[in-house]
């Protein structure tokens, strides 16, 4: 019945590089020899349509085909059955063929909860933008237009395969929804939002420099301009009784297909939770992540102790290939009276409860679990199914703690145990925000009382001869849970954790010979030698007074102390400007003798071997060594022999003596950034390949703007950088022995 | 007469004995029959240092009297031994310092006006202000530094002079000044066998490219011991080049011995032997130990860098160096040598807190080998100590410390060199070169206080006779990263050390423990 119907027919389908569409396409292709397919497909990444389908017809889904016929055949499959068009059903469509006898319309968001537009924008704009490309045509297909069994909204009991009964009016609900953005982004560039976004930016770049602050102001913006217009997705849908943009948007795209059809007969095909292929093309099949597959390895990972749900709830998953089949059936079955409706779900007749789903994978996890690198397999969680209250609270503890936790390390003095415990808080953030996203996601889906009865798709597959009924069939009586879970889906699912990739190796630097003069810049404080201005500085006191007046300079900096670590915080120039003046009065010539005498000594101490020996490995390679400093002149004296290039502060000079005042802005933040381009444009350096270590996160800029920056040592915002960028991060230390507080010799 | 050195033979009545292990000693029971080897009693030492330097002066042996070498218009250059002799360092008033004033005022009352004084201080780290003033007294320094007393500069080129090559082809440089003086005074403190001589002038202000003949692997393989200057590859070389350069120079040497009054009170106990200890030196042990133990490591090493020798003058040569050198070294012996009878399976040191190059200063993993492997293992005449294959155990924290003014080269080595390879040999042909030429080393040794980037290389071939020699060596209580990176076993008991060497030596070795400082060289028979 269905290979007589299709026979000779034309067919287009969209959305077939999706989920969906290639089961159906792989189905046209290998079972349908004389139905020709017309693939509407949009190029993506600079990847025209075609290329696309020609990578879509090598990946797994087709495998079987591919034996069955060789690659000449799928070749030949391209060539001779498959036309593809370049055109985005969002957009512009390209004129449809005026012969088509059936149209697929499988193009759907993925997403549960995209912002508000661009929900509209696939699911509606997208299906009636292609219904009128059709009438426009001038073809006369079938129209079967897939939905979702959800398109019901949030509702109890039983839901029929009929009509839905609201009376939104679509048209006005996406024009709003398409004016949502500019609304939005309106509101997000009032001048409040955009203090409240420049003063987050500061709070956590501030020292960064006034171009990070922008950067980030604006990113944060961009966020909360997308962050919105979910919401207002996500509230304009329950306002309206479904759960979520997606399962709305679709509700109305269901009554555009009704409105827009005309008179082409319309198939409505409404599957459930759509989930790998029992049967065909092999069993477990499943592309990409779905819906449940995230929680199932979290899950099987231990990652998600307690999770949302009503255990006695009916988890409507059914087959990729049941669906694929229904539509066949469908497609061979043109309604009678115009339009016609078909629920593809597995609640009425076979039910399996989200407590039994929980039970078959929890066994089939502590049969075979998922190993963990290099420590053995992960403990399989245990779910009390303390119901959405509590699980909402578990949650809200987690993540004040974390928030402590956060702030807490944020605030410590940079080591390597600190960054430790912030690979720990980001971790627990990372899982914590994933239950958190799946659980309210997922709340209206895992709490379901609703019943989806399908008695017309029964009665279609019924109505299938015997041997049709074998192959197309998609009685999801058949259905044997515990089978489809632990042996087909989990195993699918989980054969990439399988085996678990080696560790990543940590990211190293690498000093290699180049072509171009290539530029290594180090940072000196805090990166090459673990000292400060302010030790520098009681140091040349300590060196050039007698030992009692000692205690007085130090007591005189500690009441300088508060003020200067503030301005510290706020901007290091500042500090160093509010510092120097202390230099007010010296003799330049002495400040040299003593440095020369006493201080080269005290920061040799504490310079990192680490450090010199890189510094001479970048030399041997023939890279230009640069020293970029806020310190003064002087201090940088003793590496000089290191550099080719020291760039440090200078104080102004008056008769022989320094005034307390810089010559020039100090060399901080984005300066130093500015500088290096600069310098490198003089010199005809390569930034690309130039090198840069630094330890503060002020020094981002700086490290941005070469190709292979360093983290050294770094502070807390400095090392999340870092790990996100995948920077190499050192630990420079001078050598242990080293005394703590060092004081000069005297003759 | 002292009583000469002495082997204990360990018996059921021998108390636990005393070992040394960096900054802190223990008191540790040796296994029945362990034979200990003690140096002799300390040394009387000279009544009237004044005047034995005059009589060395005017008496020299092999040369004129000093006054009779001193002319006006001449140029007079003194050269002395620099920070790492003695050990631990001299109490004031230091010897050499003594000596020098004898010399000033000869040279003054000859009318020398051009007179230079130079530490010695070879490819070794250049002495502090204060470090110098405490070896040449307070006078001497107001007198001369900075300008007239200086460090020595191997690397300095405009200020070396390249004076031949022996007839094995060494080259010969040292300091420009002193070869360019009329007369060359070397005055220097004789602690062990291994110094003075012509050791002293070709190597104390001698210059990379000099020291390479004779400071490198294959020489010190061949000196058994360099401890024992007649079988010491080594100190032919020195000789051929000191005699090279008596040709071309004159050189009056002067050298001095001291005793075995190594530990000041409190510390005293440590001079003596164990079961001669007073109750109250039984008391100050345990004080001394708690006290210690309990300290944290600043203040340790605060407190053993204080330290400071009662050392007694035993003995003032001066004259032609080979002349002098013979008469030192006897009065080495007569303080330091102990016979000992046959080779032990296992030798034993405790290595003390300082080696010549830790003086105020860190001493670093490469120390304490070269302390033990090379000092205290070559503490022979005529056989080593432990057999051929034998086993070594030391009694050293290990450290991974350096001090990283002084031996910013050392961290290097330990970090890259000693990573790859720990073979001297292999190590000396890939990387002592690229070391020694390193301008940032070059830079930080004539500028900064820090041993030449060679240095570390040295400390190495130091201990390659003894690395040849062994079979096993074990630091009990010694950091096991540091331990393992320089290739030898940690132990955490000396029981354990014991146990792990009977791998090597089986299970009842014969055992020798060396007890020292106060130093001993045993004459193993």
């Amino acid at each position: 019945m269905i290979e007589e119907a299709l026979a000779e027919k034309r067919a287009l389908v969209t959305g077939a590089t999706g989920f969906l569409g290639q089961a159906l396409l792989e189905r046209l292709l290998g079972d349908f020899p004389e139905t020709r397919v017309v693939l509407l497909v949009r190029g993506r990444f600079g990847q025209p349509a075609r290329a696309r389908v020609e990578e879509l017809l090598g990946r797994p889904c087709f495998n079987p085909l591919r034996e069955r016929v060789g690659p000449d055949g799928i070749a030949a499959m391209l060539e001779e059955r498959i036309e593809v068009l370049e055109g985005d059903v969002t957009g512009e469509l390209p004129p449809l063929p005026d012969d088509l006898d059936l149209v697929f319309h499988c193009a759907a968001t993925v997403s549960f909860d995209p912002p508000i537009d661009e929900g509209f924008r696939t699911n509606l704009v997208g299906t009636t933008g292609l219904y009128e490309a059709v009438a426009a045509s001038g073809a006369r297909p079938y129209l079967i237009h897939t939905s979702t069994a959800y398109v019901a909204g949030m509702t109890k009991g039983i839901v029929p395969e009929a009509p839905l009964s609201h009376r939104i009016d679509w048209r006005a609900e996406t024009a709003a929804a398409l004016a949502a953005r500019a609304r939005v982004e309106e509101a997000s560039r009032r001048p409040e939002m955009l203090d409240h976004f420049v003063a987050r930016a500061r709070h956590e770049h501030g020292r960064a420099g006034p171009q990070e602050v922008a950067q980030d102001s604006e990113r944060r913006r961009e966020d909360w301009v997308n962050r919105r217009l979910v919401e207002y997705g996500r509230a304009r849908a329950q306002t309206m009784g479904w759960p979520d943009l997606y399962t709305f948007t679709k509700a109305l795209g269901e009554r555009a297909a009704e409105e827009l059809r005309g008179d082409l007969p319309l198939a409505i095909v409404r599957p459930s939770i759509i989930e790998s292929a029992l049967r065909h093309p092999y069993p477990g099949w499943i592309e990409g992540f779905k819906m449940a597959e995230p929680i199932i390895l979290a899950f099987g990972r231990g990652a998600i102790p307690e999770f949302p749900g009503i255990p006695e709830g009916i988890l409507d998953l059914i087959p990729v290939d049941y669906v694929v089949n229904a539509l066949l059936a469908v497609a061979a079955t043109p309604p009678e009276d115009g339009v016609e409706y078909y629920h593809v779900s597995s609640g009425s007749r076979n039910p399996v409860h989200y407590h039994r789903v929980y039970e078959l994978v929890r066994d089939y996890f502590q049969k075979d679990p998922l190993p963990e690198r290099d420590r053995g397999f992960h403990r399989v969680p245990e779910w009390r199914f303390p119901g959405r209250r509590r699980v909402e609270r578990l949650l809200r503890t987690g993540e004040k703690a974390l928030d402590l936790a956060d702030r807490v390390v944020t605030r410590l003095p940079r080591s390597d145990r600190v960054r430790s415990m912030v690979r720990r808080v980001d971790r627990e953030r990372g899982r914590l925000d994933f239950i958190r996203r799946y659980a309210d996601l997922y709340a209206a889906y895992v709490e379901a009382e609703v019943i989806y009865t399908d008695d017309r798709s029964l009665a279609l597959h019924r109505s299938l001869p015997d041997e049709e009924r074998e192959r197309f069939g998609f009685d999801v009586a058949d259905i044997d849970w515990r089978h489809y879970l632990q042996d087909v889906h989990c195993p699918a699912v989980t054969v990439a954790m399988r085996f678990p990739s080696p560790r990543r190796p940590d990211p190293e630097v690498r000093v290699r010979p180049r072509e171009q003069l290539t530029l290594a810049v180090f940072d000196m404080e805090g990166t090459i030698l673990s000292s400060n201005v302010i030790e520098s500085y009681l140091w040349l006191r300590f060196a050039d007074v007698p030992a009692e007046e000692w205690p007085d300079h130090v007591a005189s900096v500690a009441r300088q102390l508060p003020s200067l670590l503030g301005a510290e915080r706020r901007d290091r120039g500042e500090f160093l400007r509010a510092f120097y003046r202390r230099y007010d009065g010296a003799s330049v010539e002495g400040i040299a003798r003593l440095v020369e005498e006493h201080v080269a000594e005290m920061l040799l101490q504490r310079v990192a071997p680490a450090a010199v020996r890189r510094i001479r490995e970048h030399r041997r390679a023939g890279h230009r060594t640069v020293l970029l400093t806020g310190a003064l002149e002087p201090f940088a004296e003793p590496f000089r022999p290191l550099f080719d290039e020291v760039v440090a502060a200078k104080l102004m000079v008056r008769d022989g003596r320094y005034t307390g005042y810089l010559e020039t802005p100090p060399l901080v933040g984005e300066a130093r950034a500015a500088w290096l381009r600069g310098y490198a444009e003089g010199e005809g350096a390569d930034l690309k390949g130039s090198y840069a270590y630094a330890d503060s996160h002020t020094d981002l800029p700086l490290l941005r703007a070469v190709g292979n920056p360093v983290a050294v040592n770094p502070d807390v915002a400095l090392y999340r950088v870092a790990r996100k960028r995948r920077w190499p991060v050192e630990v420079w230390k001078h050598s242990s022995g080293t005394p703590r507080v060092m004081v000069p010799e005297r003759v | 007469m002292t009583r000469p050195g002495f082997v204990l033979e360990v018996d059921e009545r021998t108390p636990p004995l005393l070992v040394h292990e960096g900054e802190g000693f223990r008191l540790q029971r040796f296994p029945m029959g362990t034979r200990v080897v003690y140096p002799p009693d300390s040394l009387p030492g000279v009544r009237d240092v004044d005047a034995a330097i005059e009589r060395a002066l005017l008496e020299p042996h092999g040369s004129e009297p000093l006054p009779d070498l001193l002319r006006p218009g001449m140029r007079l250059t003194i050269a002395f031994d620099d920070i790492s002799l003695p050990l631990p360092p001299m109490r004031s008033p230091d010897v050499r310092g003594r000596v020098m004033e004898h010399v000033l005022e000869h040279a003054a009352r000859k009318g020398v006006d051009d007179v230079r004084l130079i530490v010695a201080n070879s490819l070794h780290r250049r002495m502090t202000p204060s470090e110098i003033k405490k070896v040449v007294g307070e006078r001497i320094y107001r007198s001369f530094h900075p300008d007239a007393l200086t460090n020595h500069d191997a690397e300095d080129r405009a200020n070396l002079t390249h004076i031949g090559r022996t007839p094995e082809g060494e080259d010969v440089e040292i300091n420009r000044r002193a070869a360019e003086s009329d007369l060359l005074v070397y005055v220097n403190i004789n602690l062990v066998a291994m110094d003075g001589g012509h050791k002293s002038v070709p190597v104390g202000l001698g210059s990379y490219a000099s020291l390479r003949h004779h400071h490198n692997v294959h020489t010190m393989l061949n000196s058994t011991s360099y401890m024992d200057p007649g079988h010491s590859a080594l100190h032919h070389s020195c000789e051929r080049m000191g005699r090279l350069l008596a040709e071309h120079l004159s050189v009056f040497t002067v050298e001095t011995t001291l005793n075995n009054d190594t530990f000041p009170s409190p510390f005293d106990f440590m001079n003596k032997r164990e079961w001669e200890w007073s109750a109250r030196d039984q008391a100050t042990y345990l004080a001394a130990k708690k006290a210690n133990d309990a300290a944290p490591g600043r203040m340790r090493r605060e407190v053993f860098r204080r330290i400071e020798s009662p050392y007694r003058v035993t003995g003032i040569n001066a004259g032609e160096t080979e002349a002098v050198h013979k008469e030192t070294l006897s009065a080495v012996h007569r303080q330091q040598l102990v016979e000992v009878d046959g080779q032990a399976d296992v030798m034993v040191v405790g290595l003390p807190y300082i080696s010549p190059y830790n003086v105020n200063s860190i001493m670093n993993p490469i120390l304490a080998q070269c302390l033990g492997l090379g000092y205290f293992f070559n503490m022979y005449v005529g056989r080593p100590l432990v057999r051929q294959g034998g086993a070594m155990i030391l009694f050293h924290p290990v450290p991974w410390e350096f001090h990283q003014v002084h031996h910013p080269s050392y961290v290097d080595f330990f970090e890259e060199v000693l990573a790859e390879t720990t073979d001297p040999a292999e190590i000396e042909a890939k990387f002592e070169e690229q070391y020694a030429t390193d301008p940032w080393y070059v830079h930080l040794y004539r500028t900064s206080y820090a041993y030449h980037g060679v240095h570390p290389f040295y400390m190495w071939y130091w201990g390659a006779h003894a690395m040849s020699h062994l079979g096993d060596v074990i630091f009990v209580g010694g950091d096991r990263k540091a331990v393992h990176r320089m290739g030898f076993r940690s132990a955490s008991t000396f029981a354990d050390a014991l146990e792990m060497a009977g791998e090597t030596v089986g299970t009842s070795p014969r055992i020798t423990y060396l007890h020292a400082p106060p130093l001993a060289l045993a004459e193993v028979r």
